[in-house]
């Protein structure tokens, strides 16, 4: 018995205590003022759903809070709402309640607007760069990096201003040299880089002197050039996989478009033969089929501006590097190409391979007319203006156009005649097999005009130019049983129609 | 004297399914893997096997369509007056023994249409009070519709459901043999039929014959059916208990009336489930329907029952209304879903009115009919659904009401010339 009262008598103590684990830390006296603070109008200052979140928070968040109240970090109810309106993740809020300069630049009452973080910039009049919820996402912030990687300081001392020694005291707006220098001290250092992103390439820098937009910075010294944030951003910088990124792919062209669509910014930029450098390319990428894959359909494999240009170490390809840059993704095409008469041909004359034919920014879908040997064709101009003695080149162009036409337009036409076959209830599953042999045979077809050799061309173009007989032997076949069924129900139904006839004869007889 | 062959059209349809069903089931095999693909194999690969399913398929629909005819021309014709009460009843479980073939034998092909459907369609059983989660688990053989349910439902389709049908028709036909065929009301006297054998059978075999010619026709030119949903077998893709459900799932055309009723019902009604009311109204109608020898009175006495002759044609528009929603007749072109529905009901309420129109002219002019209460109130709730736009319920509460007042008053008047008449 007295075994049972001890059990019961832990188990209720227990309880209790588990209970009193539940209620959590206590509020300071203060803190609980300013949660039912009221303003003028009698309404409450922190909103049900901030007071909710605060209900949420676990003990370390706020035994925090209590500290942050006790040294007067916090001091007004409009504080803590701003903060708890962040609404943010346990990790995410014990950082911003150990950092006093988040602390102290969010109270709108020590601070201007242009040094104030405030939840909405725009309204608060505040710098666009000092929003609360951008720094709280910040790849920087997450790791562990807030403002005093950046601004130098102590986060946890009471005050201190400390500016880092590469923070330009003045003109820091207008001379943007030194943010690439700034932001090399870490993403440089590969073993401090190591600690926070192992992945990481530290050879930014690097890359970034060799190319056109760190010469005209650093050799030129014209700020107009684009260095670290004008891609990334300042606070609330995010990986390039994030969808919020300044650089995530579907953004790049945009990013990169906000200063070479901006035809006052590009002013004086000119190319290497001394020509303007054009602002049409973000257009006519919009309308390529590059652009309406990315943009369009979201087809995150597509190429944006870095994917030919690069990065950190963005230039514009030269006449080889066009097509060592569209080789990356059309592999097939540009070997094949390498392989051709064209080759030499292009050299010679100092053509960008694919480009030449295809465009650059404004890559449109390829068309079979491309390859027609009449006026107005790619194949039939070009040739007419540089290779007149040489008949057998339009010859092969015409054959080319030929069998892809006739391969394409079986293929559409036994679709159609495939389709009307199974809703007869035929068995179409061989000649849908032959039309797959057949689609595909189209595809290296056009592929394979990139040889310009008609040996190349037939071994994929034999092998599906067979599909579109063996289609049209099935589909024959097809049809003679189904001419086999008709006729089969014919006879069935004239026989039967023979039985009713005797059948009746022999009832009238019958009844007679 | 046509509607008298009816129920031997539709015994000459069981026979096929019988037949074609047994060719069919030397090549089915039950099972995850192989019940789609054994399907597949037959009808693309087995010489005739497509013509086989294909006439399995036309047949079973036929039948359905021949017994639902029979069904409806027995109660017209009044054939269930004493004593052939038990006849009516046989009849009236054979038919829910097909409806049950036809909800079973959907499932066997393993697609995914057939998959959705009995997904659906078994879920109704959930809403009966108490006992309808273990309902589900005994039709499903679990929680959720898998390979154990087309076990069950292949053991029900071709051993459980023939031998229960092929005794009931037994019955059907041992009534029909020592009672004769119902004689036309108010004849005192048998009128002398024809001998069964030869008139009678050899007539029967000529419309078999007929029919056989029909079916082989049809199975030839449209062998996935005629293209109108809830009577279309094409075997598409192969079922996947995993693929999400896709919009516009529906069953089968006979049981497009009872899919459409518990759409009109809101979720939740007098306390209850909106479907728990719905399927508590279905048993109703189906309780009343298969009573009907006892229920209709006068004409135990041999006389005539306007009532119940109107009754019969209410019901046919009632379900003619609910089938024409259920298959969303008069929704194209509309430019979202509430104005599809709106545009539906307008249409449907239109159909079902002109065909209500021309039912009460030809029994007005040619039968000499006098008593309409009951399509009267059927075809006012579709009116005042489909053309006045209330809530379907609640244009059924009015019409039924409204029905009720009028019966009513003509029994009252009834009863005063009967009085007059005796005196």
């Amino acid at each position: 018995m007295r075994t049972i009262l001890i059990i019961i008598g832990a188990l209720l103590f227990s309880g209790a205590t588990f209970a009193a684990d539940q209620s959590g830390a206590k509020p300071d006296p203060k803190l609980t003022e300013m949660l039912a603070a009221k303003d003028e109008n009698g309404k409450p200052i922190i909103s049900p759903e901030q007071q909710t979140y605060f209900n949420g928070l676990n003990d370390n968040l706020r035994e925090l809070l209590n500290q942050a109240v006790k040294k007067e970090t916090i001091t007004r109810p409009e504080h803590l709402a701003a903060l708890l309106a962040l609404q943010l993740r346990p990790q995410k809020m014990e950082l911003v309640l150990q950092n006093n300069c988040i602390l102290c630049h969010s109270d709108s009452a020590n601070h201007s607007a242009d040094t104030l973080f405030s939840l909405t910039p725009a309204s608060g009049g505040a710098s666009s760069h000092m929003n609360l919820k951008e720094v709280v996402a910040d790849v920087h912030f997450r790791r562990g990096v807030s403002c005093a990687g950046c601004h130098g300081g102590d986060p946890s001392a009471d005050l201190g201003h400390d500016h880092v020694k590469e923070w330009p005291e003045k003109d820091r707006a207008k001379n943007r040299e030194w943010i690439v220098q700034f932001c090399a001290r870490c993403h440089s250092d590969p073993t401090f880089m190591h600690e926070f992103n192992p992945a990481l390439p530290t050879d930014q820098l690097a890359k970034f002197k060799e190319s056109p937009h760190g010469r005209t910075l650093l050799e030129k010294h014209d700020s107009r050039a684009a260095q670290c944030v004008s891609c990334h951003g300042v606070h609330g910088i995010r990986p390039a996989k994030d969808p919020q990124s300044k650089v995530y792919a579907r953004t790049v062209p945009e990013t990169c478009g906000a200063c070479h669509a901006d035809s006052k910014i590009m002013a004086g930029f000119t190319r290497a033969d001394g020509s303007p450098l054009p602002t049409t390319q973000l257009a006519e990428y919009r309308l390529s089929v590059h652009g309406r894959a990315l943009l369009g359909r979201g087809d995150l494999g597509a190429p944006a501006c870095n994917t030919c240009h690069g990065n950190h170490a963005a230039t514009p390809p030269g006449i080889a590097g066009v097509s060592r840059s569209c080789s990356l993704c059309h592999s097939a095409n540009a070997s094949l190409f390498d392989g051709s008469k064209h080759k030499q041909a292009f050299d010679r004359n100092n053509w960008s391979e694919c480009a030449k034919c295809h465009g650059n920014h404004t890559i449109a879908k390829t068309n079979d007319l491309m390859l027609a040997s009449g006026k107005g064709s790619l194949c039939g101009d070009c040739h007419r203006e540089f290779a007149k003695d040489n008949p057998n080149c339009i010859a092969t162009a015409d054959y080319f156009r030929g069998t892809i036409k006739r391969i394409d337009e079986a293929r559409n036409k036994f679709s159609v005649i495939s389709e009307k076959l199974a809703a007869k209830g035929l068995d179409v599953e061989p000649i849908s097999n032959q039309l797959t042999e057949l689609t595909d045979g189209l595809k290296k077809s056009r592929t394979h005009i990139h040889s310009f050799s008609r040996d190349t061309f037939q071994q994929v173009a034999l092998p599906a130019e067979q599909a579109v007989q063996n289609t049209a032997v099935l589909v024959h076949k097809a049809r003679e049983e189904y001419k086999y069924r008709q006729f089969g129900l014919a006879g069935s139904i004239a026989l039967i129609g023979l039985l009713i006839l005797t059948i009746y004869l022999k009832l009238r007889r019958l009844e007679k | 004297m046509g509607w008298y062959y009816l129920g031997g059209i539709t015994l000459f349809f069981f026979i096929v399914q019988v037949i074609t069903g047994v060719l069919l089931l030397m090549y089915y095999q039950p099972g995850e893997t192989t019940a789609y693909e054994s399907i597949r194999f037959l009808t693309t690969k087995v010489p005739f096997g497509w013509l086989i399913r294909s006439i399995h398929s036309w047949s079973a629909h036929l039948m359905i369509i021949s017994l639902v005819l029979h069904m409806f021309s027995t109660m017209m014709l009044k054939a269930y007056r004493p004593p052939r009460e038990l006849t009516w009843v046989s009849g009236y479980l054979l038919f829910l023994l097909t409806l049950g073939f036809g909800f079973s034998g959907y499932l066997l092909p393993w697609n995914k249409l057939a998959y959705f459907a009995t997904t659906v369609g078994t879920n109704i059983v959930a809403s009966v009070p108490l006992l309808g989660n273990w309902l589900l688990q005994v039709l499903r053989g679990g929680q959720d519709v898998t390979i154990n349910t087309l076990y069950r439902f292949f053991a029900g389709h071709v051993v459980i459901l023939p031998l229960a049908v092929v005794g009931f028709i037994g019955l059907h036909i041992i009534f029909i043999q020592r009672q004769g065929m119902a004689p036309p009301l108010g004849a005192k006297v048998a009128p002398r039929g024809m001998k069964f054998f030869p008139s009678f059978a050899l007539r029967d075999l000529l419309l078999w014959l007929a029919c056989l010619m029909v079916l082989l026709t049809l199975a030839v030119f449209l062998p996935y059916g005629p293209g109108i949903p809830g009577m279309d077998w094409e075997l598409g893709e192969k079922a996947d208990p995993l693929a999400p459900a896709y919009p516009g799932i529906k069953p089968e055309w006979y049981f497009l009336w009872e899919y459409q009723l518990l759409k009109e019902f809101p979720p939740h009604l007098f306390g209850l489930e909106g479907p728990q009311v719905c399927l508590f109204l279905i048993v109703i109608m189906f309780g009343i329907w298969g009573l009907i020898p006892w229920l209709d009175r006068r004409v135990r006495r041999d006389k005539p029952s306007p009532a119940f002759s109107d009754f019969g044609w209410a019901a046919i528009l009632f379900l003619t209304y609910l089938t024409l929603l259920g298959w969303d007749i008069g929704a194209g072109g509309a430019s979202d879903e509430l104005a599809a529905v709106h545009n539906s009901a307008r249409v449907c309420a239109l159909w079902t009115l002109l065909a209500g129109a021309v039912v009460i002219l030809v029994r007005y002019w040619r039968y000499e009919h006098r008593w309409f209460l009951l399509t009267g109130a059927a075809l006012l709730q579709g009116a005042l659904h489909g053309l006045a736009g209330l809530s379907y319920l609640l244009a059924g509460v009015i019409s039924v009401v409204l029905a009720a007042i009028g019966i009513a008053v003509a029994h009252v008047a009834g009863s005063r010339t009967d009085r007059r008449s005796e005196t």
